[in-house]
C-alpha cells in the first residue's frame, strides 16, 4: 500500500514537474496525448470493463468538440457554459448510440456503433452549422482569472488536473460496486442477470460513461486546439484509439494510459512518416492480439504467474474449510406456495422441450426433479428463471406472475439460481463473485457517485464485511482472492453456491450441484443445502446422484420427455412403474442396478 | 452384408492406454489412468457425470492437451498422432451429445463421416450399409442433420464414424438424452457391431447399457480407476453402485 | 414512377457489389465464426491491384482482375495463418485482431499507391441502354452477371464439393469435423483466401463505379457488412438480398438527401438491426444456460 502511494507520489510529481523540460512544441504533443487518454480511459470503461464493443468514442470525442465550437462561435455563449453543454449532448448522443446494445452484442454492436460514428462524420462534413469539411475556427478558449490559458503550459495544468479526475473516478469506479457489476456482466451476462444485475442499465450506463469521458477529451480538444474539422473525428483515429487501448490493456485502465501515451509517443516520432507508424501501431495490435491479449498492463501478472509456475511445479494444495451452518429460522414454515407453475411448454424448432409441466413447490420444502439426461431439467430451470420465454403456460412466483420477466427481475423478487456448468465471473475474485451477489442495490442508484466516495465506500465496506462472513460460512476464506478459475472444481461448486445463496432469495434453483464431486464433497453439499433450508429458503434441486435426491428431498418430480411422469415422496416416485421405465432402467427390481436409490442414506 | 469395419487382422491392433493425465482449466480431469482395448473386444469406462469419462475419451483422440505415457493403437504410436488423423488409423470417434454437422442434410453428414476416404463406389457401398443398420437415415437423407430427433442424431452420429471404416469405435455416452427403447436400440446396433469384430470403447453413464454392450469396464471416480472387472462381475457388485451413486 | 424506377436501377449495381463484399463476410462467418473486420481494407487492395494492372500493365480487364483477386487471396492466407491461434478460443480478440490487420492495410495501400485516388474507365465503354424509358448502363449489366455468376460458383462449392462440405461441417463443429479428418486449420485458411478472392472481385469490380481512393474499402466494408447482417449473417442468399437492399437504399437516400445519405442509410439499418437482429434469412440462436 505505501509503495503504491509512493508511486503515485512520484508519478504525479514528474506530471507536475514534466512542462519545465519541455519546449512549446513538446508541451503541445504532450497536451493531446493527455486528451487522447482521457478518451482511452472512457473507451477503456465500456469495451475493456463492461465488454461493450463500441466504436464511435471518436464521435462522442466528435460531439464533444464540435458541441464545444458551435455553441461558443454559434450561439455566443461563454467556454464553460458550452462546455458543460456538450458534455450534456454527448451524453445525449451517447445514449442513442448505446441502445442497440440492447438487442445486439459483439460484432453487430461492433459494426452499428462504427456505422453510427460514420454518420456522425457525413453529418459534420455536410451540415451548415458545424462549418462543412473546412470545419469551425477561432474557437474562443477558457478562460480562468488570474491564469492565462492560452498559454499551452498553464492549458496542460488544466488537462491534467481533468486527467487525474477522470482516471481516479474510473479507478474508483473500477473497484468499487458499480465497476464490479459491470466487470461480472462483461465476464458472464447470463449469470449477472440471474444475480439480479440490471444488464440493459449496465451497458447504457457503460455507453454513458464512454460519452462523458468523449465529451470531456471533446471541450478539451476545442480549448486546445482552437479550430475542429470533419477528419479529426475519422475512423483512422477510432482505430488509432481501439489500438491505444487493445496494447496498453483494455481490461485496466491504467493499461489505457499507458497504451494511449506510448502509442502517442511513437506516433510523434514517426510524424513524419505516419503511414509508417500507421502500419506499426497496426502490426502491435495483432500481435498483442495474437501473444499478449491482457496487453501491456497484462505482462506483469504474466510474467509472475510464469514465474510462480516455475518455481513451484506442485503447490500444496489449499484445502476447503469446514462448512458453518445458518442459524435455523426456527418459523415453522407456512406450507404457502413459493413457485407455481402451470401448463408449461417450450416449443424449441420442431422440439417440444416442455410439455404442459405444471408445479408447485411451497415455502421451505427442498424438492428434487429428477429425469434422464434431455428430458428438459434444465429446461425448466431456464424458463422458470426467465432466461427463455415460455410457448405457453404462466410461472407465478411468491404469488405474483412473472411468466417471461428477465431474470434480472425475477432475481431481485428473490430468485437465485447455479448452473449446471458453473457460470463463475472468471475474472474477477472469489470475494468478488460473492460482492456481486450481495450488491442489491439498484443499477440507478448509481447516480451516488456524483455525491463523491464517501457514500460509496462506506456501503462497500458493509458488503465486504458480508462477504466476509459468507466466505467463511462456507469455508472459503482461504481463497476470497483467487480467480475461481484456478480452483478445483469442487470449490468452484461451492463458490457458486456460496454466491447464489448470498443473494438472499427466497427461492433457490440447484442444476445438477453433486455433478463431478466426490463422496465426501457430496455429504458436505447435502448439508449444506439442508441449512440453507432451515435458514428458511425454498430449495429446487435438479440431480443425477439418485443418493442425494432421496435422502435431501420430500418430494420429488419426475420428467422424461419434456413431460412429468411422476411427483410424490422419494420412496412412493421409486416405485412407480413408470418411472422406473423411463429413468431408473427395469431392472430396478433386482439387486444388481447401480442406480437403485438409496433411500435410508 | 459385408462387414462395416475392417476385420481386426491380428491382436496387434490392440489400444494400448498407460498413464492417460488430463488437466482442465487448473482442474486435473484424468489422473493416471491406464487401460487396454484388445481388438475385437468392447470396453466400457463407467463413472458418475464429471467424473472424466469425456475427458479420457477426449484425450485419447487427441482433441484435448494432454499427457501421456504409452498410447498405441496395435503398432502406431498414437501419442504422435494428431486428432485429424486419427481416423486414418481406423479410429472412429462418436462425440459426446450428439455433435452432428446440424446444418447439413443427412447424406452429407455421413459422407463427411468418410472425408479421409476417397468418395467413390467404395464409399457409396459403405453408405448403402449404413442405411441399412439405420433405416431411418435412410428415410431422412435429405433431411437436415439438425431437424432430426435425438434419437435419430445419435444414430447419425454412430453411422458417420462407421463410414470411415473404423477397426476402433471410440463412443462418448451414446445413450444421452434417449428414452429406454431408443437405448435398447443402440445397444443392439453396438452388439452387432461387436460382433462383427469391431473393437468399441465405450463411455456412458448408463451402467446396465454398458454392462450388456461390453466384455470388461473401468469404473472412474475423479479422475482415477475405481474399480475394474469384467462386465458380468461388476454388474452384481455392490461396491459399483455405491461409487456409482457418489455416495 | 419512372424516378422510382430508375433510382432502383442506380442502385442495383452498387448493391451488386455489396453482395459480393457480403458474400465474403457471410462466408468467413459461415465456416469460421468470425467477422473480418479488414474485410473492407481487402476490397481496397484488390480495387488497386485490379486497376493497376489494367491501367499501368495494360492487362486486358478481366485477366487483371484473375490476377489480382489470386494476390488479394494470399493476402487472406497470411490474416488466417497469423490469427489462427485465436481460432475457436476468443472471438473478439480475433475480431480486434483483424481490425490491427485492417490498420496495416490501410497504411500499407497508402505507401504503395499514395493518399489520392484514381479515376478506372470502364472496360465496356457503350453507351447505355434504353429499356423501356430506364436508363441501364452495360457495365452495370456486366457487374450484375459476373456477380450472379460467383454467386452461382460459390453455391456449388459449398453444396456439391467435398472441401466445401467440409468448410460448413467445421463452422457446425470444429471437433467432429477433426474427428472425422477434416484438416480446421487448412480449412479456415481457404474460408479466409475465397474471402479475400470475393472482396478482390468486388474491389475490382467496383473501380469504374466510383473513385479508387484509400477510403474506398471502408465505406464499401461497412456497408457490405450492413448488407450480410441485413440479410441474417452467413446466409448466402442473404448476403444477396441484403446486399440489393442497401444499394437500392443508398440510392433512394442519396437522392432524398443528397450529403446526408449516407447518414440516413446508417440509422436505417441501426433501426432494423435493432428490431430483427438477425436479419432476414438469419436463424435465431438459443442462449445456453
Amino acid at each position: 500500500m505505501r509503495k503504491k502511494l509512493a508511486t503515485v507520489a512520484l508519478v504525479g510529481a514528474g506530471a507536475w514537474l514534466l512542462p519545465y523540460g519541455l519546449d512549446s512544441y513538446a508541451i503541445h504533443v504532450a497536451n493531446v496525448i493527455l486528451i487522447f487518454a482521457v478518451l482511452a480511459i472512457g473507451l477503456g470503461l465500456c469495451m475493456g470493463v463492461a465488454g461493450q464493443v463500441n466504436l464511435a468514442q471518436v464521435a462522442f470525442f466528435g460531439v464533444g468538440a464540435y458541441a464545444t465550437a458551435i455553441l461558443t462561435t454559434k450561439a455566443g455563449l461563454g467556454f464553460w457554459v458550452a462546455a458543460l453543454l456538450a458534455v450534456a449532448a454527448t451524453v445525449a448522443v451517447g445514449l442513442v448510440v448505446g441502445t442497440p446494445a440492447l438487442r445486439v452484442q459483439s460484432h453487430y454492436l461492433g459494426i452499428v456503433t462504427l456505422g453510427l460514428a460514420l454518420a456522425f462524420t457525413n453529418w459534420v462534413t455536410n451540415a451548415q452549422v458545424s462549418g462543412g469539411a473546412e470545419g469551425i475556427s477561432s474557437i474562443p478558449g477558457p478562460t480562468l482569472p488570474g491564469v492565462d490559458l492560452d498559454s499551452e503550459y498553464l492549458y496542460y495544468y488544466l488537462e491534467l488536473i481533468v486527467f487525474a479526475l477522470a482516471l481516479a473516478f474510473g479507478l474508483f469506479l473500477v473497484r468499487t460496486r458499480l465497476g464490479r457489476r459491470m466487470r461480472a456482466m462483461r465476464d458472464d451476462s447470463l449469470a449477472a442477470g440471474a444475480l439480479g444485475a440490471e444488464v440493459p442499465q449496465l451497458r447504457m450506463t457503460a455507453f454513458l460513461l464512454a460519452s462523458v469521458y468523449g465529451g470531456v477529451g471533446g471541450v478539451l480538444y476545442a480549448g486546445l486546439i482552437r479550430y475542429v474539422a470533419p477528419e479529426s473525428f475519422g475512423i483512422a483515429n477510432m482505430f488509432l484509439l481501439l489500438g491505444m487501448v487493445i496494447i496498453g490493456g483494455r481490461q485496466s485502465l491504467i493499461g489505457c494510459v499507458v497504451g494511449a501515451v506510448s502509442l502517442a509517443l511513437v506516433r510523434e516520432g514517426l510524424t513524419d512518416h505516419p503511414t509508417v507508424a500507421q502500419v506499426a501501431y497496426g502490426a502491435v495490435v495483432v500481435l498483442v492480439v495474437v501473444f499478449a491479449p491482457t496487453g501491456l498492463a497484462g505482462l506483469p501478472a504474466r510474467v509472475r504467474a510464469a514465474l510462480a509456475r516455475r518455481r513451484r511445479q506442485q503447490s500444496a494444495a489449499a484445502r476447503l474449510g469446514p462448512f458453518q451452518p445458518y442459524p435455523a429460522a426456527g418459523i415453522a414454515p407456512s406450507g404457502r406456495p413459493v413457485l407455481e407453475v402451470t401448463g408449461l411448454t417450450m416449443q424449441f424448432r420442431g422440439i417440444r422441450a416442455l410439455d404442459e409441466v405444471a408445479l408447485t413447490a411451497s415455502e421451505g420444502e427442498i424438492r428434487g426433479i429428477v429425469g434422464p439426461n434431455g428430458s428438459g431439467k434444465t429446461t425448466l430451470f431456464n424458463v422458470v428463471s426467465g432466461l427463455y420465454r415460455p410457448t405457453a403456460g404462466q410461472v407465478r412466483f411468491r404469488g405474483q406472475d412473472m411468466t417471461g420477466s428477465r431474470p434480472y427481475r425475477l432475481a431481485r423478487a428473490g430468485m437465485s439460481r447455479t448452473f449446471q456448468n458453473l457460470r463463475l465471473f472468471g475474472d474477477l475474485t472469489v470475494e468478488e463473485n460473492i460482492l456481486v451477489a450481495l450488491d442489491r442495490s439498484p443499477t440507478l442508484a448509481s447516480w451516488r457517485y456524483l455525491l463523491g466516495p464517501i457514500s460509496i465506500l462506506r456501503q462497500d465496506r458493509t458488503l465486504r464485511r458480508q462477504a466476509g462472513e459468507v466466505l467463511d460460512r462456507y469455508g472459503l476464506t482461504e481463497f476470497a482472492q483467487s480467480r475461481p478459475r484456478s480452483l478445483p472444481y469442487g470449490i468452484q461448486r461451492r463458490v457458486e453456491i456460496a454466491r447464489a445463496v448470498a443473494a438472499a432469495p427466497s427461492l433457490l434453483l440447484l442444476d445438477e450441484p453433486a455433478a463431478g464431486l466426490n463422496g465426501e464433497e457430496v455429504r458436505q453439499l447435502s448439508e449444506i443445502v439442508r441449512s440453507i433450508r432451515d435458514s428458511g429458503i425454498t430449495v429446487i434441486i435438479i440431480e443425477h446422484n439418485m443418493g442425494l435426491v432421496m435422502s435431501l428431498c420430500e418430494r420429488v418430480t419426475v420428467l422424461a420427455g419434456g413431460r412429468i411422469i411422476a411427483e410424490g415422496e422419494p420412496a412412493d416416485v421409486a416405485a412407480t412403474p413408470a418411472v422406473i421405465e423411463a429413468y431408473l432402467g427395469d431392472s430396478m427390481s433386482t439387486e444388481d442396478l447401480p442406480s437403485v436409490p438409496e433411500v435410508t442414506a | 452384408m459385408t462387414a462395416l469395419s475392417e476385420p481386426a487382422t491380428s491382436t496387434s491392433q490392440a489400444l494400448t492406454v498407460e498413464g492417460l493425465t488430463v488437466h482442465y482449466g487448473g482442474v486435473c480431469a484424468v489422473r493416471e489412468l491406464s487401460f487396454s482395448v484388445p481388438a475385437g473386444e468392447a470396453i466400457g469406462v463407467i463413472g458418475a457425470n464429471g467424473a472424466g469419462k469425456t475427458s479420457t475419451l477426449k484425450a485419447v483422440m487427441g482433441l484435448i492437451p494432454r499427457r501421456v505415457a504409452t498410447l498405441r493403437f496395435g503398432d502406431i504410436d498414437l501419442s504422435r498422432v494428431n486428432a485429424r488423423s486419427m481416423v486414418r488409423h481406423g479410429i472412429g470417434y462418436v462425440p459426446e451429445g450428439r455433435h452432428v454437422f446440424a446444418g447439413l442434410p443427412v447424406e452429407k453428414n455421413l459422407l463427411l463421416g468418410a472425408y479421409a476416404r476417397k468418395w467413390n463406389a467404395e464409399t457409396h457401398a459403405t453408405l448403402g450399409q449404413v442405411y441399412e443398420l439405420f433405416p431411418v437415415l435412410g428415410e431422412m437423407r435429405h433431411r437436415l442433420a439438425g431437424a432430426l430427433s435425438g434419437g435419430q442424431q445419435q444414430m447419425l452420429a454412430i453411422g458417420r464414424a462407421l463410414m470411415s471404416r473404423p477397426r476402433l469405435l471410440l463412443l462418448d455416452e451414446p445413450s444421452m438424452g434417449l428414452s429406454p427403447k431408443l437405448v435398447e436400440d443402440i445397444l443392439a446396433v453396438l452388439q452387432r457391431l461387436r460382433a462383427e469384430g469391431l473393437s468399441l470403447l465405450l463411455v456412458e453413464q448408463n451402467a446396465k447399457l454398458t454392462f450388456e454392450a461390453t466384455s470388461s469396464c473401468l469404473v472412474v471416480e475423479n479422475g482415477e480407476v475405481a474399480m475394474s472387472g469384467t462386465s458380468a462381475d461388476l454388474r452384481h457388485d455392490p461396491q459399483v453402485r455405491r461409487i456409482y451413486l457418489g455416495l | 414512377m419512372q424516378v422510382f424506377l430508375q433510382t432502383i436501377v442506380g442502385g442495383v449495381s452498387l448493391g451488386a457489389v455489396y453482395a459480393l463484399v457480403a458474400l465474403g463476410f457471410s462466408l468467413v462467418y459461415r465456416t469460421m465464426g468470425l467477422v473480418n473486420f479488414a474485410h473492407g481494407n481487402v476490397v481496397t487492395v484488390g480495387a488497386y491491384l485490379a486497376s493497376t494492372f489494367y491501367l499501368s500493365t495494360k492487362l486486358p480487364f478481366a485477366l487483371a482482375m484473375v490476377v489480382a483477386i489470386g494476390l488479394t487471396g494470399v493476402i487472406g492466407l497470411v490474416i488466417e495463418r497469423v490469427l489462427r491461434p485465436l481460432e475457436n478460443r476468443d472471438f473478439d480478440l480475433m475480431l480486434i485482431g483483424t481490425i490491427g490487420f485492417g490498420i496495416v492495410l490501410d497504411a500499407l495501400i497508402i505507401m504503395i499507391w499514395g493518399a489520392t485516388g484514381r479515376a478506372v474507365p470502364s472496360p465496356v465503354p457503350s453507351a447505355p441502354l434504353d429499356f423501356l424509358g430506364l436508363r441501364i448502363r452495360t457495365y452495370d449489366l456486366v457487374v450484375l452477371a459476373i456477380a450472379a455468376a460467383a454467386t452461382v460458383l460459390l453455391v456449388l462449392f459449398l453444396s456439391r464439393t467435398k472441401r466445401g462440405a467440409a468448410m460448413q461441417a467445421v463452422a457446425m463443429d470444429h471437433e467432429a469435423a477433426t474427428a472425422v479428418g477434416i484438416h480446421v486449420g487448412r480449412s479456415n485458411a481457404i474460408a479466409f483466401m475465397i474471402g479475400a478472392g470475393l472482396a478482390a472481385l468486388a474491389g475490382g469490380l467496383v473501380g469504374p463505379l466510383l473513385y479508387v481512393s484509400p477510403a474506398l474499402g471502408g465505406t464499401l466494408g461497412i456497408k457490405g457488412f450492413a448488407a450480410a447482417i441485413l440479410g441474417g449473417f452467413g446466409s448466402i442468399p442473404g448476403a444477396i438480398v441484403g446486399g440489393l437492399a442497401i444499394g437500392i437504399l443508398d440510392s433512394f437516400m442519396a437522392g432524398h438527401f443528397q450529403g446526408y445519405g449516407e447518414l440516413f442509410t446508417f440509422l436505417i439499418f441501426t433501426v432494423i438491426i435493432m428490431v430483427r437482429p438477425t436479419g432476414i434469412f438469419g436463424e435465431r440462436t438459443v442462449n445456453r444456460a
